[in-house]
């Protein structure tokens, strides 16, 4: 196997020759000799040629499930903070309150203490986690005597359940969607081996996932598992999937004027396909149907009929133009249905919760809103967010191709954080995934794509750390996000994305403005955190320091939805010009 | 040579993420014990170092690891200045934690260093092999699992073995190779078990002509002498003039332990202990005589004290015995051919021998094998296979040290993943030996890490599915045991022949 020392037979590189050329911007090659490019390049070094995927991937996999568990080490959202306790004690609560009572309760139970307002998925999932755990310890579920249980056997058990329900969903939809989409791009597998670390690695997901405690990734991980369908052509899995996504948290709406642009445009153009059109909405309206199916069913029977006629109606229902009988079947369903929808949308709440990096808390801080009324704004709200997805969502319907996905879905769920109603901050996390997922893309790890997805998802971060800090995760937040720079060749640990290497044209660094621009963003950053942490804020602005994050993250935030529209109608040109060309080869 | 990727310092950098991650996590009885010293070296006059007991951990370590936590005691102070009082018994705010934890970090540096003078001293065309000889030390779950989470200062101490070692490469080096292997035998006194391979070698290589046992170089000898001398010197110098020796020798050699520790750590007398176990039921057949004192104690192998049913009972004097026969061999070889894999080889062998028959060995001690070994492991295929059984064995046997649910997939995983990088990386690179292979150690080394993965599942959930919580406690760790046991054995002997034959 090893040859003789003195004589080395020189080695064939495999791969790039027969692809587009991905692999340059990841060596850099110096006076003949061939390096990595970036850190995370090297731990994959080894990968390059001839190692299989099967030895490769369990071993990413290993080590980034390493990273999670220890993170999750660490503490959680509300951790002995009484008497309400944070997002962990929601979740454990709704463990408790799905495994004990009929469900034709779940949306009407003890509202006040952490009700059920996540959609019917979600609900479904946390009765298959309670009833799991109850084998385990039926104490830590016991119904209203478990409240506010910080047992550190539960912790964990509540931590593998983010772990597996992650390593259920979003990793094997990742890995699938990464297989198919670079090969689409042409993009090699070993480039698709470091996206693929780079994309798990991504610090917001871990932080807010592992640390804060949430399953985000479920619902992620669904939304990549409806675009591995539309990959593969399956567009009825896509709006299973997709409609999933939606059942499990409702903030997948960011993604549907996507989704449905798409969907809608690939029935039309380029020819009018009315079948697909039908099979389409009916399949979305039989998942619906599913999804809704047990609450149905739970609200149909005798007691759950008398529990939901003596319940105070939900306003949605009270709006209904008919009048039902209280102990009709008709009236348990619509009830019901309308209870779950008026739990899931947060009507009745304000424009902003707490301080949140986009447009409206924005304006807030130097023209107060209060002034309007609700109404208004939230007129306003859906004016300005239509406004602004309005060009993303008009170029996906009339191109509806698979591969400008990405970019359009960033562009939308930029805009719906940036001027949605009732944005929570670690909904950034919506806008950073597809973005994130354009490093596997062609030319995804060149200096210009990384130094943006890069900058985007530090500054994502960064604007999570007051909610970060409350939980006690300033060390993870620094470890994840300084490791995941360090290994992207990102500042504060190195410039390397933005200096000019070999200036081959696929790797060009980005534009001196951009370059000045993004370093002042990371200045500001570094800045912020060294004034945060040593000079207290003056006594009549307790939360200039949160002000001022959400200030630089809105103004980032908006650089970031320029950057993708710019992206998207790029790749447009550039697929159209493709189209042209050899339409015109064909007509010679 | 462009295949040095990933280097030593990225490992480093991202271990270090890994391991400040883990500052949270579980942290044996150690955290306080070094705690403690932390506080005794700061409070107290050097002269009662020895003979303070307020915490049931006395300083039991020699005097260099004193002053070394003397050391890290002052930055301390400016952490936490509550850390250090020696009343203060079990004291952990997070100060404290972060700090410690972080001196472990910092001192692991040591190691890095020491490794990349190894990567350095290795000839051009065999760096690559050492350098991922070293990756696999630096990444070895054994120091994350101990260090790290267990809470100990091993990373930097071998990585005094490790720079001695590689010192130990150039005839013109040796001295300084003499004199850090005596101050590492003033941190930790484990590593008297390594210095016969030391002495001989020295002596045969440094203050003997290599070439020729009859022409002995006085000046070397005179050189090397004083400067062993003297570290000892300085180290117990100051003890010595105030009469405190003896107090010295009683704690840092306590004999009143068993012959097996609480844990069993994998050697021969866990073999023997089950062994034991096994011949009860079968004793009434065969005739033999019952211990019946030894039958009734319920915890077998959870407490300190072994004692045999119906083999005969084992001696100090006995492990003794065994420990110095096992290590004389490897030393005759070193004795008739003094060069440095030879020696690197014979503190391998010698680190076996006293993990595999000395008396009261701590499962922890697999290091002193592993270390060494990985350094020669790429040697050829043959190093390899001998390797391959130690890596899995020795690792798996640490796993009881953590038993927290929260820790359990850190430690599995990480092992798991060191594992299947590393054993594929080496097989991978491993040269074609220039004899033949043994046949039969190429299979045991298969078959063996076949059982590892069963075993493992069982010992984590399968036995808790079958008997309950709680019950039986004794049988998974009895089962790891002595099937690391078996594993550390085979390459013991694999080794040996290997060793013999090159």
């Amino acid at each position: 196997m090893a040859p003789p020392s003195s004589y080395r037979p020189r080695k064939k590189r495999k791969g790039p020759s027969s692809f587009a050329g991905t692999n340059n911007s990841l060596i850099a090659e110096s006076g003949g000799k061939a390096s990595p490019a970036f850190p995370l390049v090297s731990f994959l070094w080894s990968a390059r040629a001839g190692v299989s995927q099967w030895l490769v991937l369990p071993l990413v996999l290993m080590a980034v499930g390493l990273f999670r568990w220890a993170v999750s080490l660490w503490g959680y959202s509300g951790f002995q903070v009484p008497p309400m306790h944070g997002d962990f004690e929601a979740q454990r609560h709704w463990m408790e309150i799905t495994t004990h009572l009929p469900i034709a309760q779940w949306y009407l139970y003890d509202l006040q203490y952490w009700g059920l307002d996540y959609p019917p998925l979600t609900a479904y999932h946390s009765w298959l986690l309670g009833k799991i755990g109850s084998v385990i310890d039926p104490t830590w579920f016991a119904l209203d005597k478990s409240r506010g249980l910080e047992d550190p056997l539960l912790k964990v058990f509540m931590r593998g359940t983010v772990v597996a329900s992650e390593y259920l969903v979003f990793i094997p939809a990742v890995v699938n969607f990464l297989r198919r989409y670079t090969r689409m791009q042409n993009v090699p597998v070993w480039s698709a081996s470091i996206a693929l670390v780079a994309i798990l690695l991504q610090p917001a997901t871990i932080l807010i996932d592992h640390g804060h405690f949430q399953y985000n990734t479920v619902m992620l991980g669904l939304v990549v598992a409806s675009l591995d369908a539309i990959l593969a052509g399956r567009m009825l899995w896509a709006c299973i999937f997709f409609v999933g996504a939606l059942g499990f948290k409702q903030m997948a709406l960011y993604y549907a004027p996507v989704m449905f642009a798409f969907l809608l445009g690939v029935c039309i153009f380029p020819k009018i396909r009315v079948l697909r059109l039908v099979c389409i909405a009916l399949v979305t309206l039989v998942a619906f149907a599913v999804l809704f199916a047990p609450l149905i069913i739970g609200a149909i029977g005798e007691e759950a009929r008398e529990i939901l006629a003596s319940a105070p109606q939900p306003p949605l229902l009270q709006q209904l133009p008919i009048d039902l009988d209280k102990h009709s079947v008709l009236y348990a369903i619509a009830f019901q249905v309308t209870q779950t929808i008026y739990r899931v949308f947060p009507f009745a709440r304000g424009l902003f919760e707490d301080k949140v990096a986009n447009a409206w808390c924005a304006i807030h801080t130097f023209y107060k809103l209060h002034r309007f009324e609700a109404s208004f704004l939230q007129r306003m709200s859906l004016g300005a967010t239509l406004a602004s997805i309005l060009v993303p969502c008009t170029i996906i319907f009339r191109h509806p191709r698979a591969s400008l996905l990405l970019p359009a879905l960033s562009t939308v769920a930029w805009g719906f954080f940036l001027f949605s109603f009732q944005v929570h901050e670690k909904s950034v996390l919506l806008p950073l995934l597809p973005m994130t997922l354009l490093l596997a893309g062609d030319g995804g790890l060149s200096k210009e794509t990384r130094a943006w997805v890069g900058w985007a998802n530090i500054l994502g971060t960064w604007t999570m750390y007051p909610l970060l800090k409350r939980d006690e995760l300033r060390v993870p937040y620094f470890v994840m996000t300084f490791l995941w720079a360090y290994l992207m060749g990102l500042p504060p640990t190195s410039l390397e994305a933005y200096r000019s290497g070999d200036a081959s044209e696929d790797n060009a660094e980005p534009h001196v403005v951009i370059k000045l621009l993004h370093i002042s963003f990371y200045l500001a950053m570094i800045a912020w955190h060294v004034v945060e942490a040593f000079v207290p804020p003056p006594a009549d602005k307790p939360d200039l320091w949160v002000v001022l994050n959400v200030l630089i993250g809105a103004g980032g935030f908006g650089l970031a939805y320029l950057w993708c529209l710019w992206k998207l109608v790029q790749q447009c040109r550039r697929i159209d010009q493709k189209v042209a060309e050899e339409t015109q080869k064909k007509n010679q | 040579m462009a295949e040095l990727y990933p280097s030593l310092a990225q490992c480093a950098i991202v271990a270090t993420a890994f391991k400040i991650l883990l500052f949270p996590a579980y942290k044996s009885t150690d955290f306080e014990v070094h705690r403690n010293w932390l506080a005794i070296t700061n409070s107290l006059p050097v002269q009662e170092w020895y003979y303070e007991k307020t915490s049931e951990w006395t300083l039991d370590y020699p005097p260099f690891f004193a002053a070394f936590e003397w050391l890290l005691s002052q930055a301390a102070s400016y952490v936490d200045p509550a850390m250090l009082v020696v009343k203060n018994l079990n004291y952990d705010s997070w100060q404290t934690v972060y700090y410690q934890r972080a001196t472990v970090i910092v001192t692991e540096l040591v190691l890095l260093f020491a490794l990349s003078r190894f990567v350095k001293s290795v000839p051009q065309q065999n760096r690559h092999l050492a350098h991922i000889a070293s990756l696999s030390i630096l990444l070895s779950p054994g120091l994350l699992i101990i260090d790290h989470i267990h809470f100990q200062y091993n990373g930097f101490l071998y990585g005094i073995l490790i720079l001695s070692i590689v010192l130990a490469r150039k005839q013109s080096t040796l001295l300084y190779s003499g004199i850090t292997f005596a101050a590492l035998l003033c941190f930790k006194h484990i590593y008297l078990y390594l210095s016969l391979a030391y002495f001989v070698y020295l002596l045969r290589a440094y203050c003997l002509d290599p070439k020729s046992v009859f022409r002995p170089q006085i000046f070397n000898t005179i050189k090397l002498g004083v400067c062993v001398v003297g570290i000892f010197a300085l180290a117990f110098g100051p003890f010595a003039s105030w009469g405190q020796l003896l107090q010295l020798k009683d704690r840092l050699f306590p004999f009143s332990r068993g012959l097996c520790h609480a844990y069993w750590a994998p050697n021969v007398w866990a073999m023997y202990s089950f062994a034991d176990r096994a011949l009860i039921p079968l004793a009434p057949r065969l005739g033999l005589p019952v211990n019946q004192d030894a039958l009734t104690s319920v915890t077998r192998g959870l407490v300190g004290d072994t004692s045999f049913a119906i083999l005969p009972e084992v001696s100090k004097e006995h492990t003794f015995a065994l420990t110095f026969i096992f290590q004389q061999l490897p030393l005759i070889k070193l004795w008739r051919r003094p060069d440095w894999e030879t020696f690197v080889g014979a503190i391998t062998l010698c680190g076996y021998a006293s993990f595999l028959f000395g008396w009261h060995v701590h499962e922890k001690a697999v290091l002193l094998i592993i270390i060494p070994f990985s350094l020669i492991a790429l040697k050829d295929r043959r190093y390899f296979s001998a390797f391959r059984p130690l890596a899995v064995a020795g690792h798996v046997s640490l796993f009881p040290l953590l038993f927290t649910a929260a820790e359990f997939p850190i430690k599995t995983v990480y092992t798991i993943l060191w594992l299947v990088l590393f054993l594929f990386a080496f097989d991978q690179v491993a040269p074609v030996p220039e004899q033949r292979r043994v046949f039969f150690v190429d299979r045991f080394s298969l078959l063996y890490l076949t059982v590892a993965i069963p075993l493992i599942v069982y010992c984590s959930i399968g036995h808790q599915l079958i008997f309950g919580l709680g019950r039986y406690e004794f049988l998974p760790l009895m089962f790891i045991s002595s099937y690391s046991a078996l594993g550390v054995v085979g390459s013991w002997v694999g080794f040996l022949v290997v060793y013999f034959t090159a």
